[in-house]
C-alpha cells in the first residue's frame, strides 16, 4: 500500500502540469469570463438597469424553478472541465508506459522493488481517481468563487442572494453528482484506458498514431465488409464507440426538456433519452451487460499491457 | 555458503544472435567481481538477465530467486545502475529520495544525504538541470544508500571526473563493502577497479573465457620482460601473448615455473588490462 501511494505520488509529480495546472487555468478562465461579463454590463449600462430587471424577474419565479435551473447550471457549467479532463486522461495514459521507455528511466524504476502490476495499478489509479478528484475539487472551488462574486453583484443591486439562490439550491447535491459521474465514467471507459495503456507499453514511437490507426483501419474494413455483404451500414466499430460515448455516465449536456429540467448523461444522439443524472441511471449503466463486456475487453488489454511492460527492457 | 548468483547453461538469444552462450557461473557472497569483456561480448545481456530485466534460457538463480519472474521481490536485496543517466529528467532530487525511501525498505536517507554532501547537488535540483557527471553522482548516492546484498554496477563512473571516481571507489570499498555484500562491476576502465576486485570474469562472444580469484591470478600469471636476445628462448616457453614495448619483449605466461623465467629478465604480476588483452587476443590467434 505504501509503495502504491509512493508510485501514485510519482505520477502526480511527473504530470503536475496536466493534473493540477490545467484545471486551475480553466477555473481562472471561468472567473475571468464572469468578471469580464460584469464589467461589460457595467460599461454599457451604468445604472445596471437590465441586470436589476433580470434579478427581479428571477426572484419572481417559483422556488422550484430556481432550484431546478440552479442545479442544471451548476452541473452544466462543468462541461468544459469534463471535456478537458477527458483529454488530460487520454494523453496521460498514452504516455504512461511510453515516456520512461523513451528516456530509459524505466531502468531506474525497475531497480525499485515495485512490481509491474503495481506500476500499472498506480497509472490506472492516477487516471481514474486522482485526475477526476483534482478536476472536481478545482471545479467546486471555482463555483464557490463565482458564487461569491455573483452574491456581491446581487447584493449591490439590493437583492438578497440568500433568498434568491442559496435557500433553494443545494450545491452539495450537484457537486456529489458530478463526482459520482466522474468516477462512474472512469469505470465505464476502462476498455479505453486499457487500450491506451497497451499502446503506451507497445508503441516504439508516436503512441498517438498507434492508438488511433488500428481502430480506424479496423472500422473502415468493417464498414467496407458489411457494405459488400449486405449493402447496409449497420454496425461498425465507430458505431460501437459512438454508442459507448453516448451511453457514458458523464455529464456532457444539460437541457430543458418538456418544460422540466433534465440533465443529459452522455450525448443523446441514439434516440433513447433515458440518461438523466440520477444515481439509479448511473448504477444501471455500471451493472449492464455492456459494461460487463467492456470489463472483459479491458482485462485483456491490461493483461497485454502488463506482459509488454514486463518485457520492456528486453533489448 | 549459498551462492549469491548461480547460473547453469545461461543463454540469451536475440533472434538468431546469441548474446550469452551457455554460461555457468557461481558467485559467493562477500566478493567484488569484475565482469570484463570487449564491446558486444554479452556483459550487459548477462547483467540484464541477472537483474530480471530480460528473459533467458537455462537456469539462473539470484539470491535463490528467478530474476525474470520475481524481479520486484528480488529488488529488495539487489540494487543496480544499469546505464548512465537513466534518472527521470522531470524529477527533483528530493522527489527521487522520497520515492526510493517509500518503496525501498532498505534505503537510508541519512546515508544518501552523506554521499550527496560530497557533491554540488542540492535537494531542489531537477535531474535535467544536472550535468551528466552529477546525474551519475546522484544515482550512485541513491544506490549506495540502499542496504542490499548484491550491488550491480554497469559502467558506474562513465562521465565522472577522476577526483570523484577515486573517491567513489574508495567509499565503495571502505564504507559500502563488507562480507555480506557482493558487488558486480563492469567497466572499461579496468585500471581503476583492479585494486578493489576480489574476482575476475572475462567474457567474450557470450562465453566465459576466464573466471578466477585475484589471488589465483597473481599465482598463475606472470609477465616477463626480456631483451631481444632472449626473446626466442622466452617464446619457446609457450607464452599466452607477446608484445613489444621500447625495444623490450614482454611475454605473458599462464602457470609457468617462476624459476625457469627468472634468468631471462624481469618478472611482474600482469595488470588486469594486460591479462585481458592477452586472454582475448591470445584466444583469437
Amino acid at each position: 500500500m505504501k509503495r502504491l501511494i509512493a508510485l501514485v505520488r510519482r505520477e502526480y509529480w511527473e504530470n503536475k502540469g496536466a493534473l493540477r495546472t490545467t484545471p486551475l487555468v480553466i477555473g481562472a478562465i471561468y472567473v475571468a469570463f464572469l468578471l469580464m461579463s460584469i464589467f461589460t454590463t457595467a460599461h454599457f449600462d451604468n445604472e445596471m438597469y437590465t441586470f436589476k430587471e433580470a434579478i427581479r424577474l428571477l426572484a419572481s419565479q417559483p422556488a422550484e424553478f430556481r432550484a431546478t435551473h440552479g442545479y442544471e447550471v451548476m452541473l452544466g457549467s462543468s462541461l468544459f472541465f469534463t471535456v478537458v479532463l477527458a483529454f488530460v486522461v487520454f494523453f496521460y495514459l498514452l504516455g504512461a508506459l511510453y515516456d520512461d521507455r523513451k528516456d530509459r528511466s524505466i531502468l531506474f524504476w525497475k531497480s525499485l522493488p515495485a512490481s509491474d502490476t503495481l506500476t500499472i495499478a498506480s497509472k490506472l489509479i492516477t487516471a481514474m481517481v486522482v485526475a477526476p478528484l483534482i478536476f472536481w475539487a478545482v471545479f467546486v472551488l471555482t463555483q464557490i468563487v463565482m458564487a461569491l462574486i455573483a452574491s456581491l453583484m446581487v447584493m449591490s443591486v439590493g437583492e438578497n442572494p440568500w433568498t434568491l439562490f442559496f435557500s433553494v439550491i443545494n450545491p452539495f447535491k450537484a457537486w456529489a453528482m458530478l463526482l459520482v459521474s466522474y468516477l462512474a465514467a472512469a469505470i465505464w471507459f476502462l476498455p479505453l484506458h486499457g487500450w491506451l495503456l497497451l499502446v503506451s507499453a507497445f508503441a516504439p514511437r508516436i503512441p498517438l498514431l498507434f492508438a488511433l490507426l488500428p481502430p480506424v483501419i479496423f472500422a473502415i474494413l468493417q464498414i467496407w465488409i458489411t457494405f459488400l455483404k449486405t449493402f447496409t451500414l449497420n454496425t461498425s466499430l465507430f458505431g460501437l464507440i459512438g454508442d459507448w460515448v453516448a451511453n457514458s455516465p458523464a455529464i456532457l449536456t444539460a437541457e430543458v426538456h418538456d418544460g422540466e429540467g433534465m440533465l443529459a448523461l452522455g450525448v443523446p444522439f441514439t434516440g433513447e433519452f433515458d440518461h438523466a443524472v440520477t444515481l439509479a441511471n448511473i448504477l444501471d449503466r455500471l451493472f449492464s451487460t455492456q459494461m460487463l463486456a467492456g470489463l472483459v475487453v479491458a482485462a485483456v488489454f491490461l493483461a497485454v499491457a502488463l506482459w509488454l511492460r514486463h518485457r520492456a527492457t528486453e533489448s | 555458503m549459498t551462492p549469491i548468483i548461480s547460473a547453469r547453461g545461461l543463454t540469451k538469444r536475440y533472434g538468431r544472435a546469441t548474446a550469452v552462450d551457455h554460461i555457468d557461473l557461481e558467485i559467493p557472497p562477500g566478493r567484488i567481481v569484475g565482469l570484463i569483456g570487449p564491446n558486444g561480448a554479452g556483459k550487459t545481456s548477462a547483467l540484464k538477465a541477472i537483474l530480471g530485466l530480460a528473459t533467458f534460457d537455462g537456469e539462473l538463480s539470484v539470491l535463490g530467486k528467478n530474476p525474470s519472474r520475481d524481479r520486484a521481490s528480488l529488488m529488495e536485496d539487489v540494487c543496480f545502475i544499469a546505464d548512465v543517466a537513466v534518472l527521470p529528467r522531470w524529477a527533483r532530487v528530493w522527489q527521487l529520495i522520497d520515492v526510493t525511501e517509500q518503496i525501498h525498505a532498505g534505503f537510508s536517507r541519512a546515508t544518501c544525504m552523506e554521499y550527496l554532501e560530497q557533491t554540488k547537488i542540492t535537494l531542489d535540483h531537477k535531474v535535467k538541470q544536472l550535468s551528466k557527471g552529477m546525474v551519475a553522482q546522484l544515482h550512485l548516492a541513491l544506490v549506495m544508500a540502499i542496504d542490499a546484498k548484491l550491488l550491480v554496477l554497469d559502467e558506474p563512473t562513465l562521465g565522472l571526473d577522476i577526483l570523484y571516481r577515486k573517491q567513489f571507489y574508495s567509499s565503495l570499498l571502505n564504507d559500502y563493502f563488507d562480507e555480506q555484500r557482493t558487488i558486480l562491476i563492469t567497466t572499461h576502465q579496468v585500471e581503476e577497479v583492479e585494486h578493489i576486485l576480489t574476482d575476475l570474469i572475462f567474457i567474450q562472444d557470450g562465453k566465459i573465457v576466464l573466471e578466477s580469484s585475484m589471488e589465483e591470478v597473481e599465482q598463475r600469471y606472470l609477465e616477463l620482460m626480456v631483451r631481444p636476445e632472449h626473446a626466442e628462448q622466452a617464446r619457446s616457453l609457450q607464452p599466452l601473448y607477446e608484445r613489444e614495448l621500447f625495444g623490450r619483449h614482454i611475454f605473458l605466461y599462464d602457470s609457468v615455473d617462476r624459476e625457469k623465467l627468472a634468468g631471462l629478465g624481469e618478472i611482474h604480476t600482469p595488470s588486469v588490462a594486460d591479462l585481458f588483452v592477452a586472454t582475448i587476443k591470445g584466444g583469437q590467434s
